[in-house]
């Protein structure tokens, strides 16, 4: 070993230059997954430090539609150091201009906020929503103040009342962000709320309650002792350990998916590392015959490239690191300030060592072919001259280790995204791209020859005769072009026509669908009135209500609901309040698919329909239990049947519906869909304020342009990570052709000889990398368009469209890299003078 | 009196390495008639090479003129000189220098396909035919022996009938036979064609077989002899 050792350092002084690719292209994928993974973990971070602001105190209880019972309240005041009452809803804003717009109202006690502290612009908090002259105070952000026109000291209408504009937020220590945002914030005091006829039992609302602990107690003990003290309150507990988890979750998922992305860099990167392994190799394979010769083993020559493969492993992994680490720490404060949640910027070795660890297998795994191959290489060459080898094959121990490898680095990328069916697809993805593109090109090789030979096409073209030559004989560079510029483009192209597509969707199919507004907290004396008022206006095409009610899923027959029992894509039925709603008869566009509807006059035991989708996800089975804790109390049905919907149409769709008897009781409101022309909004909201002030508008169009916005930013973030995969590929590219590159100045000058013009050779370039920068293109504009397809068609099933902008964008990228490599290094090709090149070929 | 094939004229070329101007030829002058065939002898560094692609418009002299049929090549540019290298030139060289992702039908086709002739690989595969080769057309330079990959360049060299063959050392890197059968061939197309035949060589008996030698020492001629029966 120690003789390894040696010879590998010897070996490799002085070669360090020429492994510039290998280097370049294993630090970009680290340094990219690197990148991602600290940013993903300074967010994480960042909301765990900020855990007790964020939350509003150690613990938050949350119950909806209902505040604490006397009792409840009181035990809590007993059992926590601090308590603070907060409310959350939506609600509409009249302007003294008549305007009105949705915001989400907070209502907050005299002690809010237990941690932190609201900022204003001006001021304080406590003198601005205090009552002056009978009249409360209320703070907003900004976007309120320019959505309705106010200034500071202007009347709100909220509900019933008056509130006196006072302040703008500065900040709010717990304003939790993820997802779309229906409307700014308003925050006024829980008296101001007094008589406003909003928060009535039923209507849409939260509350929270947010305590400190007192010394020594722990959030597991308090939470034993609530569970025995107060069983059915059915509160959402939140404490520490997770303060924001929408946030995290979101956060998660998305440094997850950036991270695969990355991978793809890492997996272009290895084609770097095996051509540059195997370059290497090759110009030393004298220098392996003669080990072999001096009586070196097979086994000692393995030993020694590998040791060096190793060596240059660490330092690419090295330099990627610094990278990865470093650049998120350098913007650190710039990304802080652009990033709408808390991010505590530092070195993070967990997300570190990740990338390390994806780095060091894919280089091995990359570089071991080609090093299993130079194990192969006997003494003899040095007597034969050996130009294209036979097709040897590595020895089995080879073969086992290759395959070892992979599967670490599959079982590497499952573990680290933590879903089997992501991390297992993607790998999957890019082996079947690598593939894909390694067939592509002995495809686009056969062809070459093929018409390279067919005399018609290339009599009197001889720069497209050599480029079809050059592209199909043996030893060309058409692998290497394909495989270092196909992944980029494959991922960029999959982007933008499944990004495309969902825009279109939502821009088309469920922007004419859809209605023009939701309007929520209808209370049901009013729900009559309110359809009537809508069907007396000539712009309203239709309206649909329903009652609606939210509650929680505690129990599947009679056992605790445990998410943890149920499969992963279905457990977002449990996390949170789900919407309700009863009903004699079948909603509109219904499809039973098992089961019967209850009779219209149906009283027996709670029955309830679901949708099948989520049902199967959840395991359940017609005839089961369900209960669900609506307004504090437990409410069993069981599972009469379930129906199909078709999701796109956003009607009202509720995952249950129950026979009306069991929820008739509960005090509950109307939701409403208000289907109308693009353009009425304003007027409309104006409308139904008057009549109905309690009601709240939801803009529908808005929120699906902001929708449809947040995708677009979701596809440039994939975009932005992707980047890596193309500056991957580029090197790549221009290894590969650097590669060729001798080969191709000591052809030219043997067409020189041979009477061939400098134009001729030049357009021959051109040509070459012309057709393998558009075959690479062609084909990942296929497999992005196949991916897209089935994303459209299986997974939103809606109709494709092909995105002809993303392929141009995709095709002329390909082009674009190609011919700019190419061009580079053709110019030395055609400067050249033929007799230097075939002397230091002598 | 005819034009001669080459003439070369107080030529003289220096070329620059790492360590500065190398004078390699100097002050030459030469006239090779068409039709004869000359042997360029001389010691390993003479300047053999450096002639012969000078010959071939391969390298520009760094003074004097050389002139092929009376063409001077100073007055022509870098694509005027492969277009005559096309129409009236051979060229074969010690390491064949055939284009390895070429088949050997294609190598030989290429003179032909430049000059946009028709019936290249019809002519290509006559041309291998008559090395002997005609078997072996469709296979590349690395799955063909020294020899074989010599008779490709050969063909190639020949196809398109040049006026002027070049040969460096053609037999250089080809055992003793198989070198004997390549000299067999050379100097049969040649009088197939009538072509003018510089051949660079190290063997004086090869060269004896010239209808003149040329001895070079030095970057100089040191000697220049016409066979008398020529
Ligand atoms: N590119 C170059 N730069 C500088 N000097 C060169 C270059 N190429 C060749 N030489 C030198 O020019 C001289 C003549 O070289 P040339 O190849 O013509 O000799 P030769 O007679 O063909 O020799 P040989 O019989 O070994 O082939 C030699 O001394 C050689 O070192
Ligand atoms: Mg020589």
């Amino acid at each position: 070993m120690m003789l390894a050792w040696r010879l590998a350092r010897r070996e490799l002084r002085g070669s360090l230059g020429s492994f510039r690719v290998f280097l370049a292209c294993l630090a970009i994928g680290v340094a990219s997954i690197a990148a991602v993974g600290s940013i993903t973990g300074a967010i994480t971070a960042g909301l765990q430090g900020n855990g007790r602001a964020l939350l509003g105190g150690d613990v938050e209880l949350r119950l909806t539609h209902r505040f604490a019972e006397p009792e409840e309240r009181a035990w809590l005041e007993d059992e926590a150091a601090s308590l603070s009452e907060v409310i959350t809803f939506r609600g509409m804003i009249g302007a003294p201009s008549g305007e009105r717009a949705l915001a989400q109202v907070k209502a907050v006690d005299g002690v809010y906020p237990l941690v932190g502290a609201v900022t204003l612009q001006d001021g304080t908090l406590d003198a601005a929503l205090a009552e002056q002259g009978g009249t409360f105070g209320g703070v907003a952000e900004k976007a309120l103040l320019d959505r309705l026109g106010l200034s500071i000291g202007d009347d709100l209408r909220l509900g019933t009342k008056t509130i006196a504009l006072r302040g703008v937020i500065a900040s709010e220590p717990d304003r939790q962000t993820g997802g779309i945002d229906l409307g700014p914030r308003l925050m006024v005091s829980t008296d101001a709320l007094e008589g406003s006829g909003l928060l009535q039992e039923g209507s849409l609302y939260r509350t929270r309650y947010r305590l400190t602990l007192a010394e020594g107690d722990t959030a597991e003990a308090f939470q034993e002792r609530l569970d025995e003290a107060l069983p059915d309150a059915g509160w959402r507990w939140r404490d520490l350990s997770d303060p924001s988890p929408g946030t995290t979750r979101v956060v998660e998922r998305i440094g997850t998916f950036l991270i695969l992305v990355g991978l793809a860099a890492l997996a272009v990167g290895g084609v770097g590392v095996s051509a540059a392994t195997r370059g290497y190799l090759e110009r030393k394979t004298e220098t392996i015959g003669t080990l072999k010769a001096l009586g070196a083993s097979g086994g000692l020559t393995v030993a020694v490239y590998l040791i060096q493969i190793m060596l240059l492993t660490a330092i690419g992994i090295a330099i990627g690191l610094v990278i990865g680490a470093g650049v998120p720490l350098l913007l650190g404060p710039t990304l802080s300030e652009a990033l709408p949640v808390p991010a505590d910027f530092g070195v993070y070795p967990g997300a570190l060592a990740e990338a390390a660890a994806y780095g060091a297998m894919t280089a091995l795994l990359f570089a071991l072919w080609p090093l299993a191959m130079a194990r192969e290489t006997p003494a003899a060459v040095l007597f034969r001259d050996v130009v294209e080898k036979g097709r040897r094959m590595p020895r089995p121990t080879y073969l086992i280790a290759l395959l070892a490898l992979f599967a670490a680095l599959v079982g590497a990328a499952i573990f680290f995204s933590g879903d089997i069916r992501i991390g297992g697809f993607f790998i999957a993805g890019l082996v079947v791209a690598l593939v894909a593109f390694a067939l592509m090109a002995q495809v686009v090789r056969w062809i070459a020859r093929r018409l390279s030979q067919n005399a018609a096409l290339v009599r009197g073209r001889p720069a497209l005769r050599l480029a079809l030559a050059n592209i199909g004989g043996p030893g060309s560079e058409t692998t290497g072009v394909m495989l270092s510029l196909g992944l980029g483009l494959t991922l960029l192209s999959t982007i933008g026509q499944i990004d495309s597509n969902l825009r279109g969707l939502i821009a088309g199919d469920i922007a004419d669908e859809a209605p023009a507004f939701f309007f929520l907290d209808i209370p049901a004396p009013q729900r009559d009135d309110f359809v009537a008022v809508a069907e007396a206006d000539s712009a309203i095409e239709k309206i649909d209500t329903a009652p609606m009610l939210r509650g929680r899923i505690t129990g599947i027959n009679g056992e605790d609901a445990d998410p943890e029992k149920i499969s992963p894509e279905a457990r977002w039925m449990l996390r949170g309040d789900r919407g309700l709603t009863y009903s004699a008869t079948p909603p509109e566009g219904t499809t039973l698919t098992e089961g019967e509807w209850w009779p219209e006059d149906y009283t027996g035991e709670p029955l309830m329909s679901f949708i099948e989708e989520e049902g199967r996800q959840m395991g359940l089975k017609v005839g089961d239990t369900i209960t669900i804790n609506v307004l504090g109390r437990d409410l069993t049905a069981r599972i009469a049947n379930f129906r199909e919907v078709e999701w796109r149409r956003m009607g009202i769709n509720f995952t249950m519906v129950t026979n009306p008897a069991a929820l008739q009781a509960a005090p509950h409101s109307h939701i409403a869909t208000v289907y109308a022309g693009a353009g009425e909004e304003g007027r409309l909201t104006r409308l139904f304020a008057q009549d109905f002030p309690s009601a709240v508008a939801i803009p529908v169009r808005e929120v699906i342009e902001r929708t449809r916005d947040l995708i677009g930013q979701l596809a440039d973030a994939v975009r932005g990570a992707s980047l890596a995969t193309i500056l991957s590929g580029l090197i790549v590219l221009i290894g590969v052709t650097a590669a060729a590159q001798r080969r191709h100045l000591f052809e030219a000058a043997v067409l020189k000889t041979l009477g061939a013009e400098r134009g001729t050779l030049m357009r021959a370039a051109v040509l070459r990398y012309l057709l393998l920068g558009s075959a690479a293109a062609l084909l990942a504009v296929a497999i992005g368009a196949a991916a897209a397809w089935a994303v459209t068609t299986k997974v939103f099933e809606a109709e494709y469209v092909f995105a002809l902008p993303s392929a141009l964008l995709v095709g002329g990228l390909g082009v674009v890299a190609t011919l700019v490599t190419c061009g580079y290094f053709a110019r030395r090709m055609v400067a050249v003078m033929p007799a230097r090149m075939l002397r230091s070929r002598e | 009196m005819t034009t001669p094939a080459i003439a070369l004229e107080n030529v003289s070329l220096t070329l620059d390495s790492k360590a500065g101007p190398v004078d390699i030829l100097h002050d030459l002058s030469l006239q090779i008639e068409t039709g004869e065939t000359v042997g360029i002898v001389g010691p390993s560094g003479s300047g053999k090479s450096s002639l012969l692609m000078l010959m071939g418009a391969l390298e520009r002299a760094t003074s004097g003129s050389i002139k092929a049929f009376g063409q001077d090549y100073g007055s022509l540019d870098e694509d005027h000189l492969a277009r005559f290298r096309r129409d009236k030139m051979g060229i074969v060289f010690q390491s064949f220098h055939l284009i390895p992702t070429m088949t050997a039908l294609e190598n030989v086709s290429i003179p032909l396909e430049l000059a946009g002739k028709e019936g290249a690989f019809a002519a290509a595969r006559a041309a291998l035919e008559q090395v002997g080769l005609g078997k072996r057309v469709d296979h590349y330079p690395s799955q063909l022996s020294g020899g074989e990959q010599q008779r490709v360049a050969l063909a190639r060299a020949t196809v398109s009938g040049p006026a002027i063959l070049l040969a460096d050392e053609p037999t250089g890197n080809l055992d003793g036979a198989t070198g004997a059968s390549i000299i067999e061939l050379l100097f049969g197309l040649q009088g197939d064609t009538d072509a003018t035949l510089v051949l660079v060589t190290h063997d004086e008996a090869l060269a004896a077989r010239c209808s003149r030698v040329v001895r070079m020492s030095d970057g100089r001629i040191e000697s220049d002899i016409r066979e008398a029966a020529a």
